[in-house]
């Protein structure tokens, strides 16, 4: 193992993979990712797939049109061994009362002011896009033909052969258990297979960010909590979009292989890093997502899982330095859509590592928690 | 072929009926599963994998695999080794993922 690093990367998740790759591709050398279990075995590997860029701040809708220009382009980009399974087949966001209606025109708005072709719908339009969507209650909805679902896994290994390539070196299975820092300045990261001198660390540890921070004595107001998943047997394509409903509360996907993969956000999961199913959420979902979706209930549920969203208080992410420790960056707190704004974060954060002008004005410092000057992200399940 | 004998099994075999599997009549016995019909007539091969048109038979024979999945009577994804073979039926083999009837 290496003994020396210009930089280390804490977490081989779709973040850390990225920003590895974008610092290699802009030329910096000894570059190492910690990893410490495998290549998307955290949040990135149990996440939904979706891509959505109809958010409800500019930052959430910047981030996640430029990643999207991205990922329309990452097959060639990155040169992938597997394709990235990519499909555009849009999401369909349900509102169910008139100010949650009013929010989404004015989310619209703000889209479209920046060029994301997403549409204000009525439910009439609505139930042509999705001919089997149960309607009853829908006041209107939203949809955006470009926005998709893409494979979290191939996409990470993507960004990690790409990255190898330009020689980027990573550890999996090695755990980072330190971070050793004097007078403000880091001196080396301790793992569990030995120590690694370098002056740059970024916190890419996703439902571990706190923790991670915490070793180099730096607090952050993220936290973890559980959210499920299950997916379905295979059959052929009949649901084009993804269907979701912040009020109702629920996400629902066909992805390319013909499986469903659906979820909710629980409002009373505790802050934690418990990552079991319960048969709860299997029992809630399928009755959720066949009301929403009757022709759901003759198909298989095959599997179940979950992962953690790490959180914070405005639900936006924080991609900064610290301002306490120099040489400390963090791509943390994504609030369960890390990986659809993933390529574009990885730039933004080899930019800002290596000094150069962001290629976007970002307002996603960490200090903002502490001048309560939070724009909050209303549009989150 | 059936068991006719088992140590400690009795076999009250169900009268006779006839269904079809791709066109051609089958013989079975009332209270059998499809699959054990389709068994005891010598098909092995009930279906393809999906991605690579692999064959697929009988395997865990008790409805938690995904091995056994047929169309009967246009229905897609039946498990045939838990459902009960009935005068008439018509099985087919699944070509392709299959289409959800509502």
């Amino acid at each position: 193992m290496r003994n020396k690093a210009e930089i280390v990367i804490i977490g081989g998740g779709v973040i850390g993979a990225c920003i590895a790759y974008n610092l290699a591709h802009k030329g910096m050398k000894d570059i190492v990712v910690l990893e410490k279990n495998y290549i998307a075995s955290g949040s990135t590997g149990s996440c939904g797939a979706g891509i959505r860029q109809q958010w409800g701040t500019e930052m959430n809708c910047l981030l996640s049109k430029k990643s999207m220009e991205i990922f329309e382009n990452m097959n060639e980009s990155l040169k992938v061994k597997r394709d990235i399974e990519l499909k555009q087949g849009g999401y369909l966001l349900l509102a169910y009362s008139e100010k949650e209606f009013k929010q989404f025109k004015e989310n619209i708005k703000l889209q479209n002011s920046i060029d994301i072709p997403s549409q204000l719908l009525t439910v009439k339009e609505a139930k042509e896009i999705v001919p089997q969507l149960n309607i009853d209650g829908v006041k209107g909805a939203t949809y955006c033909s470009t926005d998709g679902h893409a494979n979290p896994f191939r996409v990470n290994q993507a960004y990690v052969e790409a990255a190898k390539r330009k020689g980027v070196q990573f550890y999996t299975y090695t755990r980072a258990q330190d971070i050793v820092t004097q007078n403000d300045e880091i001196k080396s990261v301790v793992t569990d297979r030995g120590v690694i001198e370098t002056n740059k660390v970024v916190n890419a540890a996703g439902g571990f960010s706190k923790e991670v921070s915490l070793m180099a004595g730096i607090d952050i107001p993220t936290k973890s909590e559980r959210h499920q998943i299950l997916v379905t047997e295979q059959v052929n394509p009949i649901l084009k979009p993804m269907v979701m409903s912040f009020s109702y509360n629920i996400y629902c996907q066909q992805i390319p292989d013909g499986s469903f993969v659906m979820g909710y956000g629980d409002p009373d999961e505790q802050h934690s890093h418990n990552i079991k199913s319960s048969w709860q959420f299997l029992e809630k979902m399928a009755k959720k997502s066949t009301y929403l979706l009757p022709f759901l209930k003759d198909i298989r549920v095959i599997r179940q899982w979950a992962g953690l969203y790490n959180v914070t208080p405005d639900a936006q992410p924080i991609l900064d330095e610290s301002d306490k420790l120099k040489g400390f960056f963090m791509a943390v707190g994504f609030s369960g859509h890390g990986f659809m704004i993933a390529p574009f974060t990885g730039v933004l954060m080899a930019e800002m590592i290596l000094g150069e002008r962001l290629s976007m004005d970002i307002k996603l410092d960490v200090k903002r928690f502490e001048h309560d000057r939070l724009i909050l992200e209303p549009s989150v399940v | 072929m059936r068991i006719t004998k088992h140590p400690i099994l009795d076999f009250n075999r169900g009268k006779k009926i006839t269904f079809q599997y791709k066109g051609q009549e089958i013989t079975a016995y009332q209270g059998e599963t499809i699959a054990a019909a389709l068994y005891a007539a010598g098909i092995r091969v009930l279906k393809k994998s999906n991605k690579y048109k692999r064959p697929r038979g009988l395997f865990c024979a008790i409805g938690n695999c995904a091995s056994c999945y047929m169309v009967v009577n246009g229905v897609f994804h039946v498990k045939t080794c838990i459902t009960k073979v009935k005068e008439g039926m018509v099985v087919e083999e699944e070509t392709e993922k299959g289409d959800i009837i509502d």
